[in-house]
């Protein structure tokens, strides 16, 4: 049979995971010389603790996970006959995905008739975590890896993420995303916005003066951008800052009312550590992202 | 006629001038508009002149080469307004020198008159009732006034009424003179240069020794004086002293037998006395003796010891610039001036490349614009000066620099330098675009600042009490209250805060951690819809700076 997998960068939490029968590939990161997996090294995110501490001025790194860890992770099931399809992280975000192949060519060596499917999200935290939902309501429908490649390729350059940052330190340091320019750094009231592009890359797009200008703007792509938003989940992530993301919801609902499928996420600490405290983003079904 | 201005007899009177603007500098700052304590004019004018008086000789000694030399140093010294068109009066004056061994009465009043022509030119709106006014009058009356029997003491004489009848008359001219009671500072302070120069020329000796000055300006390294380092220069000690009547006869006050005193117990001795005041320069090994015996006389005014291993060292420091640079040329950098530890990481975090240390009560110099700028490896440098007395400085600075492009964003407040640089994106710009894109954003701040009063006045219809805090915006006094977050939520309340987008509260290091929170919730609680955002800006001089955007 099909088995399906996500990683912990899309925000899938083991909860989560188990009510559409993913398994869980877990991103570590690393701080104080401890390397950390979520949800194998802990069982519950304490999140505002984790962002206490980045707003106190740790800043985590990240790592790839290595091909031997892919390999435990897969080879199980194919030892036991069955195929594995993996919704993953962003290839252009990180190196991880080459090693996944890796572990896959050579796990394919000793099992060959078994089957390996990636779907390329495109994204990290909810970007990711939109189709990871859509994909585990697919599966557990019962469709075939093959309608639900055939699905992935219309669609998921469909979901639409549009996010503002809070203290650009964390992503100059990870140089993760393009568009900022020298003179950018910790800005004090004004936040840059930030979109993934349909190559999977994070690209700024401007600034607003204070919170209120930005969550506007955020809104103000949901309305552009969204295309049939009512149908399909709608999702806003934060770095610890909850009221925030409520005051979106409200948003959103004021626009869309109660019909709106809104859920509130808490970004994960792999993608936290890159884009620290204070950010905020709604992923939701819109046009071809560009 | 009689004798000509030679070279060793112009920087004679360019120290003379120097000099006594250094005694006299206090009254020129204290000749303030605003009733803050920003006034520095006489700071500022003095360091212009001393950069020009100092400035290393290249061994020629004819009246071109050593006039041009001179105003080369001041160009580069020039720092605030009043210094930056006294640089171009002499930059002015070198012009008209040009190739000279020497002058007479007639050539010297040209070059005058050239140095107030080039003054006029310095500033793209020229303010009448300024030291340009004052200059201008002076060199026109003492031209007109030259016959075959005018002498250069007479053309002294005639050129200091002028500029005492002219400076009087600055508060006709300028409204905010006249409502301050003030006359023009920068036309004082000329005054006082040119005082001294005629008494260079009457055959009185230059006494503060220029060369030994050690300016504010230069950076000094506290490394290269470590735990192992042995003192073998001592400490350059200067201070000033009124005599005082209950521990000296001060009429009967024996300079020479006190110069004396203070040589037994150092070198490089120059001492002086004007009136009560008594001006000691000493290198000495031991300056807590120099001061216990000297203050058996009077008390001190003004006092600075300066450990000289750390002057000795200043080539060090220049090669620091080298290591600091980065390697890969940028398309754009960013220069930008701010005061307070708080304000200056602000800056520096936000992505600037060099931070000049200044603002209000110190300005920058063009020369500290210059080793800020080469710091800095980009194509265009864009120039944040913050503070409306510091900006003409950057821009001399951008005309003399030529190794980038450099745009100077006429910034007036911390608040507008912060506004435009935190909104603006150089990704893909053109220069000319970035340079717009700033000064656009630059308009989108209103900073309002609370400081204490200084005098008792009345300003925009606010009653200012002496010892009060002030809040203003734009040299226009909205609050006054002896309370300074009083003085603050007024203010607010009279910029329309509530009509912003965020407010930034930078807490200058006058303000408590308990005054700042005081402002800090009572604008919270007020302008609920506002982000209000505080940070540590240590700033001095003003106990709040309020940014609304």
């Amino acid at each position: 049979m099909l088995v399906i997998f996500a990683d912990t960068d899309s925000d899938l939490t083991p909860d989560k995971a188990k009510e559409f029968g993913y398994h869980l590939i877990s991103m570590p990161y690393s701080y104080d010389g401890k390397t950390i997996y979520p949800y194998e090294d802990f069982d519950v995110f304490e999140s505002k603790k984790f962002y206490n501490m980045l707003r106190d001025g740790v800043i985590p790194t990240t790592s790839a996970i290595s091909k031997e860890k892919y390999i435990e992770y897969f080879e199980p099931f194919f030892k036991n006959g069955d195929d594995i399809m993996y919704v993953h992280l962003s290839e252009a975000m990180t190196m991880t995905i080459g090693n996944m192949r890796a572990a896959v060519n050579e796990l394919k060596e000793k099992y060959p008739e078994r089957k390996f499917y990636a779907v390329d999200t495109k994204g990290i935290t909810i970007e990711s975590l939109s189709i990871v939902y859509e994909i585990g309501d697919l599966y557990k429908a019962g469709k075939t890896a093959e309608e639900i490649l055939k699905w992935a390729e219309e669609e998921v350059d469909r979901y639409s993420v549009y996010f503002f940052a809070d203290d650009l330190k964390f992503f100059k340091r990870s140089g993760r995303v393009s568009g900022f320019s020298a003179a950018m750094g910790t800005l004090i009231g004004v936040r840059p916005i930030i979109y993934i592009n349909a190559a999977g890359k994070m690209v700024s797009i401007g600034k607003e003066r204070g919170k209120k200008n930005a969550l506007d703007r955020l809104m103000k792509y949901v309305e552009e951008k969204g295309d049939d938003v009512t149908a399909h989940r709608i999702l806003i992530a934060h770095s610890d800052d909850e009221e925030d993301a409520h005051e979106l919801e409200r948003m959103v609902r004021e626009k869309y009312g109660d019909d709106a499928r809104i859920e509130i996420v808490v970004a994960n600490p792999t993608a936290g550590s890159h884009c620290g405290p204070n950010c905020l983003g709604i992923s939701f079904h819109s046009i071809k992202r560009d | 006629m009689d004798r000509l201005i030679d070279g060793a007899l112009f920087e004679k009177i360019v120290k003379g001038g120097a000099e006594n603007l250094y005694v006299n500098k206090g009254i020129v700052n204290d000749l303030n508009v605003f009733p803050i304590p920003d006034g520095d004019t006489g700071d500022n004018m003095y360091m212009t002149i001393d950069a020009g008086a100092t400035a290393p000789s290249d061994g020629r000694s004819d009246l071109g080469s050593v006039s041009a030399r001179i105003a080369h140093g001041m160009l580069l010294g020039a720092r605030g307004n009043s210094g930056v068109i006294l640089s171009r009066i002499f930059a002015g004056i070198a012009a008209g020198l040009t190739d000279l061994d020497g002058a007479d009465v007639n050539t010297f009043a040209g070059a005058l008159q050239k140095g107030s022509e080039e003054a006029y030119n310095a500033v793209s709106v020229p303010v009448e009732g300024t030291i340009l006014t004052v200059f201008r009058d002076a060199v026109s009356y003492a031209g007109s006034r030259i016959n075959e029997n005018t002498d250069l003491n007479g053309y002294f004489t005639d050129l200091i009424t002028e500029l005492r009848n002219s400076l009087a008359r600055t508060p006709d001219l300028l409204d905010v003179l006249k409502e301050a009671g003030v006359v023009d500072s920068g036309g004082a302070g000329l005054v006082y240069i040119v005082e001294g120069m005629k008494h260079v020329i009457d055959g009185g000796e230059v006494t503060h020794a220029g060369e030994e000055t050690v300016s504010r300006a230069k950076q000094i390294n506290v490394d290269t004086f470590t735990e192992d380092s042995v003192l073998e220069f001592g400490y350059c000690t200067e201070f000033l002293m009124r005599l005082q009547r209950s521990k000296t006869d001060i009429d009967k006050f024996d300079i020479n037998a006190f110069t004396e005193l203070v040589k037994s117990m150092g070198d490089s001795v120059v001492s002086f006395l004007d009136g009560s005041i008594v001006k000691v320069h000493v290198h000495t090994m031991h300056p807590g003796e120099v001061l216990n015996e000297c203050q058996k006389y009077g008390e001190f005014l003004t006092l600075k010891i300066e450990n000289m291993m750390l002057q000795h060292n200043e080539t060090v420091i220049e090669n620091r610039f080298e290591i600091n640079k980065e390697k890969v040329r940028k398309k754009f950098g960013v220069v930008t001036v701010a005061s307070g530890k708080g304000l200056k990481e602000t800056f520096e975090s936000l992505g600037a490349d060099a931070v000049v240390d200044g603002g209000q009560s110190m300005n920058p110099s063009s020369g500290d614009f210059i080793a800020a700028f080469e710091t800095v490896n980009a194509d265009t440098i864009l120039v944040f000066p913050n503070n409306g007395n510091v900006i003409l400085a950057a821009m001399q600075a951008a005309d003399m620099y030529d190794k980038a492009d450099v745009r100077v964003i006429p910034t007036k407040t911390v608040g507008e330098g912060y506004s435009a640089l935190s909104m603006l994106d150089t990704d893909g710009r053109s220069a000319d675009e970035a340079e717009a894109e700033a000064e656009e954003y630059a308009q989108g701040a209103v900073t309002g600042f609370v400081s204490r009063a200084a005098r008792t006045t009345e300003m925009d219809g606010v009653s200012v009490v002496d010892g009060d805090y002030i809040g203003y915006s734009d040299d226009v006094v909205y609050s006054d209250s002896p309370d300074k977050c009083v003085a603050a939520e007024v203010l607010c309340e009279r910029l329309d805060a509530g009509g912003c987008d965020v407010i930034l509260l930078f807490v200058g290091e006058n303000a408590s951690a308990e005054e700042a929170q005081r402002v800090y919730d009572a604008i919270s609680e007020k302008y609920k819809d506002v982000e209000i955002i505080m940070r540590d800006g240590g700033q001095p001089l003003h106990d709040f700076i309020l940014v609304l955007e």
